[in-house]
């Protein structure tokens, strides 16, 4: 008997970096590491469920960043190249450890890892985005949109009129992309301030996501907690709340799934752990060590050295992990179904980089707990959004809080003394931008294409992966750096733009480089 | 008089940097299109999200170094975020020629008077400048331009002045900040329930037959149950810290390490066009016949032969490197 539903979540963002000026940038690795080991083996996950005809359902998000570069040809390119140097690697890497078995048999699994994530890229003709497509259409997975450039909506409130652009450039995106337009969303960070619902409601989205005290700290109480979605005063677009027990399984660095000794040891990488000379040619060509993919050690415990990763031991804990979590769930939902006369929903988010990247094992767990709650039992229920709203259409309606799932539940990690500098200059931009939409009704041309940029580069500029990495004190060079250039061109075309100045060949040369929306419309800035 | 001097001296900084700006910028769009600014960033990963912006670590190198924002934007203006339940941060800007003025209408005053945000909790009224239901200063020193606020609760509405508190105790508001609300700190306290059903579901299930009324089937009693379930350990929200922030997993261990392998290289040479095989395995030769192989060499005894046969199969030679490795652990 039905006693919960289930909703997983996978948000899936990168931020927008491509540098055609650069034959070998580093920050691009970002997209390539969780091309092979992130997207592609949800891919092949979801290709094994459709076979095996698994009724799964699934929710992602696809950020509008991630998917311009994903469908970049020349990011595709370059990806292939870095596929094809790993498999050379592989390849090397199966010779060098010839005297130890142990070691040799991972490096004949990374090979078939890596073999494969060639062979799935060129078999949706490096389309990926048309994959996720596929099993969307199949009505397996639902994807969802997030903010054009992944914007935190909190402290963008006092220029409502950026928030609107990044919620209306997406789902133009979106509609381009998918076919079709996009019923729910990602809110960056589930970064929820209220009165953004309304702007969410006018671009035609029907429900988004926030952290657990979103829904339990809103006004009034909701009834139900976290374990039903709520509709937002004044505009019915609904709101699921994090469910925290759930989270708290596979996200806690104390108790969390990814942690056991089984599991693939993250830090251990033979982009560090080799002899110089050797890993050069995979490494930075300045000579600076990097990280391969190639991992060859378990976690084994806290103190000890660490030990050859067995897949075996890994693959059964993954496949144990799946079933502690589905019992967790089901004890969760008979609970709560006693005290709420109806079944619960639990929403479950994660990074979709923690399932494949961080957690190697990642994946397979979300393959056996899928296959697990479709056949071995009929107390849970795996539901997408959509689908739960279709079939449960009544709930409270309350003012959600301001929230977010970063760190503390506020805004703390984008607003501290490393980053604060940059709101100054956002705020006066995205002003400036306002001015420049409704100063010109109509153009076209060069004008219109230097204000279509404006927009593009103002976006860019406010992604709050630049903030965090700030907050986070490492590596912040290049953040700072691409803040302050995206921020530097906007203001330059807006100058020339006044001026009726406008430079075509600078302009051909950043419409090249930050080619991310060719389609925008400036005037969604206001 | 020095802090006239000092005025004067900002003043003429800011004029400065006006027109250093103007000539960058022009430097700029000229650099721009040649840069090739080069960064090399570090590795250290410290939780999930972070893990996605892996990278190694060097120093950033550029040709070019890149020009800054402005300092300021010429306006007056004050901006005010919530960071979260008990905190503001607010930002300010004063144009130059805002503090002329002032200065001019206040003379010496200008100078004796004390920079000071003033904090208005204006909760649930339209403020008017005078109907705050409380306030409280804050002393800045003179060139401050941002300030995070410990405001005294959640859940209220606030605004701030920048101004001048004169010596006489009269304040002066040079510009003032827009309102923002302080979220709750906790499950709010009011618990009237109101249901609905979005329009286009409605018009279905009405369709259906169904009549729904606005009852709430939930006595007082349930709603209690409830709320004991939802803020008892089992299932509380608090401990947001650990559930909202990014898997933080060990570190590695920051005591001191070490850490030594051994590899082994084999190599030689023969005729080109020869076959060579190691340990009964084939090894591509190089054109000019020479080889090279790189195993990772664990402890023990390993025995390679090495054989090579001329490519008209009529004669061969071995040659059977034998190595061992120990390895002794000393603490």
């Amino acid at each position: 008997m039905l006693k919960g539903y289930l909703c997983l979540v996978l948000h899936g963002h990168l931020p927008f970096v491509r540098h055609p000026e650069h034959e070998n940038f580093l920050e691009e690795d970002w997209l390539y590491e969780a091309i092979t080991e992130t997207y592609i083996p949800l891919i092949s996950c979801f290709e094994r469920l459709c076979e095996e005809k698994v009724d799964f359902r699934l929710t992602m998000t696809l950020s509008p960043t991630l998917i311009s570069m994903l469908n970049d040809p020349l990011l595709q390119e370059r990806y292939l190249k870095h596929i094809n140097r790993l498999i050379e690697l592989a390849h090397k890497e199966i010779e060098r450890t010839s005297w130890q078995a142990a070691f040799q048999k991972l490096a004949i699994m990374y090979l078939n890892q890596f073999c494969k994530a060639r062979d799935t890229f060129e078999r949706y003709n490096r389309q990926l985005v048309k994959a996720f497509k596929n099993f969307q259409d199949l009505g397996k997975i639902e994807i969802v949109t997030c903010a054009a450039t992944h914007g935190y909506f909190p402290l963008m409130d006092v220029c409502r009129a950026s928030v609107r652009a990044q919620v209306k450039v997406a789902v133009s995106q979106y509609e381009s992309v998918f076919g079709r337009k996009p019923r729910g969303i990602w809110l960056p960070e589930c970064g929820y301030h209220p009165g953004h619902d309304e702007i969410l409601k006018e671009a035609g989205i029907r429900y988004f996501f926030s952290d657990a005290h979103g829904v339990l700290h809103g006004t009034p109480r909701p009834k139900y907690g976290v374990f039903a979605p709520v509709y937002c005063k004044g505009t019915g677009v609904a709101c699921f709340g994090r469910d925290l027990e759930s989270s708290k399984q596979v996200w806690s660095s104390i108790e969390g799934y990814p942690g056991d000794y089984n599991y693939r040891e993250f830090y251990r990488d033979i982009g560090f752990d080799l002899e110089f000379d050797y890993i050069r040619p995979y490494i930075h060509p300045d000579g600076v060590r990097i990280n391969t993919g190639i991992k060859y050690y378990r976690i084994t415990g806290n103190q000890s050295p660490k030990e050859p990763y067995v897949p075996e031991w890994a693959t059964e804990t993954a496949a144990s992990h799946a079933g502690n979590f589905m019992f967790n769930r089901q004890k969760q939902a008979a609970y709560l179904y006693d005290f709420m006369q109806k079944p619960p929903m639990f929403v479950s988010p994660y990074d979709a980089e923690l399932f494949g990247h961080w957690w190697y094992e990642g994946p397979q767990w979300l393959d056996f707990l899928m296959r697990k709650i479709v056949f071995d039992q009929d107390e849970l229920r795996l539901i997408t959004p959509s689908e739960y709203l279709a079939q449960n259409p009544r709930h409270q309606v309350i003012t959600p809080s301001l929230s977010s799932w970063g760190w503390k539940g506020y805004s703390e990690m984008w607003l501290q003394g490393s980053n604060d500098w940059i709101y100054r200059h956002l705020h006066v931009a995205s002003d400036r931008m306002t001015e420049l939409a409704k100063s010109f009704p109509q153009t076209d041309g060069l004008l219109r294409r230097a204000l279509n940029q404006a927009l593009c580069e103002l976006l860019l500029a406010q992604s709050s992966d630049w903030a965090f990495i700030m907050g986070t004190g490492t590596h912040t060079s290049y953040a700072v750096r691409r803040t302050k250039e995206h921020l530097l061109r906007f203001s330059r075309l807006y100058e020339d733009i006044k001026s009726s100045s406008i430079d075509p060949n600078w302009l051909s040369d950043i419409e090249y480089k930050d080619n991310l929306f060719p389609k925008i419309d400036y005037r969604v800035h206001q | 008089m020095a802090l006239f001097r000092k005025i004067k001296q900002k003043i003429k900084d800011l004029v400065q940097k006006e027109k250093a700006k103007k000539q960058e910028s022009k430097r700029v769009r000229r650099a721009e299109s040649q840069e090739i600014k080069k960064e090399i960033l570090g590795a250290q990963e410290m939780a999930v999200e972070q893990t996605k912006f892996s990278h190694p670590e060097t120093a950033p190198f550029r040709r070019t170094p890149p020009t800054d924002l402005p300092y300021q934007y010429d306006r007056d203006r004050m901006i005010l975020q919530v960071r979260d339940p008990r905190w503001l941060h607010t930002y300010w800007e004063v144009a130059p020629p805002t503090i002329e003025r002032l200065k001019n209408d206040l003379r010496e005053d200008f100078f004796n008077a004390k920079r000071v945000l003033r904090v208005y909790d204006v909760s649930d009224i339209v403020f008017n400048g005078e109907n705050a239901h409380s306030l409280f200063d804050i002393q800045v020193n003179e060139f401050a331009n941002n300030w995070y606020i410990n405001t005294q609760g959640p859940d209220r509405s606030w605004c701030v002045d920048f101004g001048l508190l004169l010596a006489s105790g009269r304040f002066i508001t040079i510009v003032r900040s827009n309102v923002v609300r302080t979220p709750l700190e906790g499950p709010s306290w009011i618990t009237d329930e109101e249901w609905m059903i979005p329009d286009d579901m409605f018009a279905r299930l009405y369709g259906m037959g169904f009549g729904l009324g606005r009852s709430s089937p939930v006595g007082k009693a349930w709603q209690e149950r409830v709320r004991q379930v939802l803020f008892s350990g089992a299932m509380a929200s608090p401990g947001m810290a650990s559930m909202a922030s990014p898997v933080k997993k060990e570190l590695k261990q920051r005591k001191f390490w070490l850490l030594v392998d051994c590899e082994l290289i084999v190599y030689g040479a023969t005729e080109p066009g020869a076959k060579v095989s190691v340990q009964g395995k084939e090894v591509a030769l190089r054109p000019d016949g020479t080889f090279t192989l790189r195993f990772a060499l664990p402890d023990g005894r390993q025995v390679m032969p090495v054989k090579a046969v001329s490519c008209d199969k009529v004669e061969e030679r071995t040659i059977t490197p034998i190595v061992s490795r120990e390895t002794k652990i000393s603490i």
